[in-house]
């Protein structure tokens, strides 16, 4: 792969990042295994872009979004944040990063620790960084609960009192609080209801035009990762499928795994559901825990070929300027 | 009245510590022979507890407190057990959301397959088996002698599902009711299972209500669909009608707030601001007002009823409950 | 957008303190409150026990024996004419005793090895757990007649001998050596909750999703286990310790009404019950006063925990 040189300032540079997760099987525990999360993946994020990073369950989205902010310990691999190098770092060497590139969950309600008011939560970072002296909090807390479209007088409360919509925001007010440059925002509405989903994503958009902030969005909607991403990365079974501007992947999709994923999302038109001719892929996601040698896609595949399943899998190659996809023959 | 089954005016209430949560708050419908009618709606909205309140399978927390449900001539809201028992699982089938806890881990799938057989169709073991294998075949699931004799855990999620639709339809039930059973399921799981219910349809004569959060999901499946909220019919429009014109300015909300794969210009959502009502209190105006675009000063005062739409001369069935007439104000 | 979210937002102030809105709701809960009165009142008597009792628990009055209860005896006397009411404010005083020397020592040994488990984890963990398994397979009664037998006779005679080699009147009362063991064999069988619900607890808060969360905010370790983790395993660890002060009264209660736990004369509610049902069918009030103040001290602290468990968990707010 080669680096390309033309382009905006890398922000975020992943390098062969691995990570396993051991776990014991049977009944006993007695059976070891590794879990294969991440196989050796590498991407760049750009200052002020969206990357999105979309793909089903068990594909290592998730994984890759915490292995980005150490939270957890990759395996392998390097990680190299604004020229630092995160994976060589300590825990407590990281504290001055951690202020720089924040993390919004999936899940509001589990989020937020049930036994502090808001106020006490969001002020939380700006106390373990020491930015603003103690009597300031309060104001820049009304700031940023405005900044999501909250009240102050909401402040005093315990997080249990609101609806996830409602926690979902302040949670995005408290990423927000030690002013970062970098947020992972990991599946921040699959947890919503459609109407309150809509309002997130508005907010999030705004917030990222209004503070010039480089967002990874991790997702499994298509439609809401084509709408809030300018590039984005689609991964399966731990490896990364394709990598592409957001038109140019969602316009001219090179990878069948891409394809199949694209052809499976119903759209809300009658007619184009009537007409859309369907691909529709056989068989389930394979077992992270013993994946298929070679491609990892190719047990589903439906262009497989002998040499889709030999050992070494196929690498990312550039099909256009920007676009890499993981498979030779489209 | 050629229905096959007709609901009136259904209303169903929990007890809650805070008093009375007024789910449903009197539906009604109609359902056709052979129809597949959508249910959609945000969480909350009562489109399970309807659905729910059908066969009577609520928690002991929960009562209808007015209606009625007519099914081949009996009223199932009065009906006695043994009446809904004959009704339940083997007139009218269940398909739940979570495939994973609705199957019993610790009993083979032939024998939960099989079990309604022999109870409400008296069939022999070794009958009831040839059927039920004769059914995992039309669901798609491969050498299915041999699933019987397996367990829940040995099969994937989609697999699982499988069989869920399988038990639902062996008895050949009148009606089938879909509890959101793809949302747990990754999109080209999902794809995978629609298209099945899909081809059931064109097999068989069944009708099938299928409740869901998304809307974009139906436009590919169903004939007509319904959309709730606070607990009521809001409209109520043939496939095409409703996302063609829809009328409700709560369907135009919900359809503006999905991100769309195709022609998606990064344009802002439209969002619809504030949430739903809490239903502690049977609303007694338009439970949608605050939330509405269109709202006047006569929809704080009185709930519309589901009404035909203006133009409209009743032959479309596209109903809405709203005071506006909101043609070509989208 | 932000203006219509605006809109929804109720303009209303209100403080929330964790502890004082706990405390709130525990007094609105009225079976609590009793509880929480019985358990005060066992506590204050069995501290303040001698200055109000009537009489002394062991002075016999051999004229008045078996006495129905009177104005001077409030709840009679026994066989021995002995008060009563005095022996069960005694038996109060041990009970207590007893209650909270096995919580506080069964909790130093669960906390230790509960915390250890819970945050090191693997071999560790795998450890305390086979130790908790197998104490808590170990019959409980069966281990303090186990104890009695072996451990006791030892402990007696070594006292025995100290008192006539150096005349300390300490060596010379071996009531100490029951209390004893009463509060090891206990504290022996009680560890193990106490130390599968600190670990349990741990496990399950360090996996919260906001205890990654405030690691990824930049907050130290420390205060995580002091902001996030403490605060939030503090209500079962409340429960579980008013539930274990109700326990160990009566298994106390239990081995003295076996023999194997306070020796006569020191009054036990369970020596006492066991002296009652002797004679039960003819002066019923010797059985009746000990089990009745037992049965309502028990059912108090099961109250109090229950109270306790709802008024600690935010999420039960309305």
């Amino acid at each position: 792969m080669n680096a390309e040189v033309k382009q905006p300032k890398v922000l975020m540079k992943v390098e062969n990042l691995v990570k396993h997760f051991p776990v014991r099987l049977g009944a006993y525990g007695e059976k070891k295994a590794v879990v294969h999360a991440i196989d050796d993946i590498s991407f760049d994020i750009y200052r002020g872009e969206t990357l999105g990073l979309v793909g089903e369950s068990g594909c290592g989205k998730s994984t890759t979004g915490f292995a980005l902010l150490q939270l957890y310990k990759p395996s392998s691999g390097k990680i190299t944040f604004d020229g630092l190098e995160l994976t060589a770092m300590e825990e407590k060497a990281l504290r001055p990063v951690r202020k720089r590139a924040q993390i919004i969950f999936q899940d509001p309600y589990s989020t937020l620790n049930p036994r502090m008011t808001i106020l006490d939560a969001m002020a939380e970072p700006i106390r373990v960084h020491n930015l603003l002296p103690e009597k300031e909090i309060p104001a820049r807390i009304a700031q940023l609960l405005d900044d999501v479209g909250l009240n102050f007088s909401f402040a005093n409360r315990y997080p249990h009192e609101f609806s996830g919509g409602q926690r979902q925001r302040i949670c995005i007010a408290r990423a927000l609080a030690s002013n970062p440059e970098f947020i992972v925002c990991d599946e921040p509405i699959s947890a919503l209801d459609v109407s309150i989903q809509a309002q997130i994503i508005n907010l999030m958009m705004d917030l990222q035009e209004k503070y010039k902030l480089t967002y990874l969005f991790i997702a499994h909607d298509l439609a809401v990762v084509r709408h809030i991403s300018d590039r984005v990365v689609v991964m399966y079974l731990g490896k990364i499928m394709e990598i592409a501007d957001k038109k140019e992947l969602f316009d001219n999709p090179k990878h069948p795994y891409t394809k199949a994923l694209l052809a499976a999302v119903p759209e809300a038109d009658p007619d184009h559901e009537r007409n859309k001719s369907r691909v529709i892929l056989t068989g389930d996601v394979s077992n992270a825990i013993d994946p298929p040698s070679g491609c990892r896609f190719h047990p589903r595949c439906q262009y497989a070929k002998d040499a889709c399943k030999k050992a070494q899998g196929p690498q990312l190659i550039k099909v256009a300027p920007g676009h890499l996809s993981a498979c030779p023959y489209f | 009245m050629s229905a096959l089954l007709e609901v009136k005016d259904l209303e169903t209430q929990f007890k809650v510590r805070a008093g009375k949560l007024h789910a449903v708050n009197g539906v009604s419908f109609s359902l056709k022979q052979g129809e597949m009618l959508g249910v959609v709606g945000e969480s909350g909205c009562g489109k399970s507890v309807t659905m729910m309140s059908l066969i009577r399978l609520l928690p002991p927390s929960a009562s209808i407190t007015n209606g009625s449900v007519m099914f081949e001539g009996v009223d199932l809201v009065k009906a006695n057990k043994e009446q809904i028992n004959a009704v339940r699982g083997s007139k009218i089938g269940m398909i739940f959301q979570d495939p994973m806890t609705s199957l019993n881990p610790f009993v083979k799938i032939g024998v939960q397959l099989s079990e309604g057989l022999m109870y409400h169709k008296s069939m022999r073991k070794k009958d009831a088996y040839d059927r039920c294998a004769q059914y995992l075949d039309m669901v798609g699931i491969s050498n299915s002698r041999h699933r019987l004799e397996e367990y829940p855990h040995q099969l994937s999620g989609g697999m699982r599902q499988r069989v869920m639709i399988a038990m639902a339809l062996v008895s050949e039930p009148k009606i089938v009711i879909a509890d959101e059973p793809t949302t747990a399921l990754d999109v080209t799981i999902q794809a995978q299972i629609v298209d099945l219910v899909k081809g059931l349809r064109e097999k068989l004569d069944t009708s099938i209500i299928w409740i869901t959060h998304d809307l974009s999901l139906l436009a590919g499946m169903v004939d007509r669909i319904m959309v709730m909220y606070a607990g009521c019919v809001v409209e109520e429009a043939n496939l095409r009608d409703l996302y063609k014109d829809p009328r409700h300015p709560y369907t135009i909300g919900l359809l503006n707030s999905i991100p769309r794969l195709k022609n998606n210009e990064n344009r802002r959502l439209r969002s619809i601001p504030g949430q739903p009502p809490n239903l502690l209190q049977k609303p007694a105006s338009c439970p949608f007002a605050s939330r509405c675009a269109f709202k006047t000063e006569r929809c704080d005062r009185e709930n519309p009823g589901l009404e035909s739409v203006p133009g409209d001369d009743g032959a479309s069935g596209h109903r809405i409950a709203c005071w506006a007439d909101t043609r070509g104000r989208i | 957008m932000e203006s219509e979210a605006k809109k929804t937002a109720v303009v209303e102030e209100k403080q929330y303190n964790l502890f004082k809105d706990a405390m709130k709701r525990l007094a609105a809960n009225k079976l609590a409150m009793v509880g929480l009165i019985v358990v005060s009142l066992v506590i204050l008597i069995a501290i303040i026990g001698p200055m109000i009792t009537p009489y002394d628990f062991l002075s016999q009055d051999l004229n008045y024996r078996n006495k129905a209860p009177s104005a001077q005896h409030w709840f009679g006397t026994d066989d021995l004419g002995r008060d009563v009411f005095s022996r069960v404010i005694y038996g109060a005083r041990t009970a207590v005793i007893v209650a909270i020397s096995v919580t506080v020592l069964s909790y130093l040994i669960g906390i230790v090895l509960g915390s250890l488990a819970g945050y090191l984890g693997g071999k560790v963990d795998a450890f305390v757990v086979w130790l908790i398994d197998v104490f808590m397979s170990i019959p409980s009664l069966l281990l303090v007649i186990v104890v009695n037998v072996s451990v006791k006779p030892v402990l007696v005679n070594w006292m025995d001998a100290k008192f006539l080699e150096t005349q300390n009147q300490f060596f010379r009362n071996t009531t100490w050596v029951d209390f004893a063991i009463v509060f090891g064999s206990l504290a022996f069988i009680k560890w193990p909750k106490a130390a599968r619900i600190i670990r349990g607890q741990i496990l399950s808060i360090k996996n919260k999703n906001y205890v990654v969360a405030a690691k990824a905010l930049g907050v130290p370790t420390s205060k995580i286990i002091r902001r996030y983790i403490i605060p939030n395993s503090i209500g079962p660890f409340i429960v579980s310790i008013s539930s274990t002060l109700g326990e160990a009264m009566v298994l106390e209660s239990s081995f003295s009404f076996l023999g194997v736990g306070v020796k006569p004369p020191i009054p036990s509610w369970g020596n006492m019950i066991s002296d009652g049902l002797r004679v039960w069918q003819v002066y019923p009030h010797i059985l009746a006063a000990p089990a009745l103040v037992l049965a309502i001290v028990t059912i108090s602290f099961s109250f109090l925990g229950d109270g306790l468990n709802d008024a600690l968990n935010p999420r039960q707010w309305k």
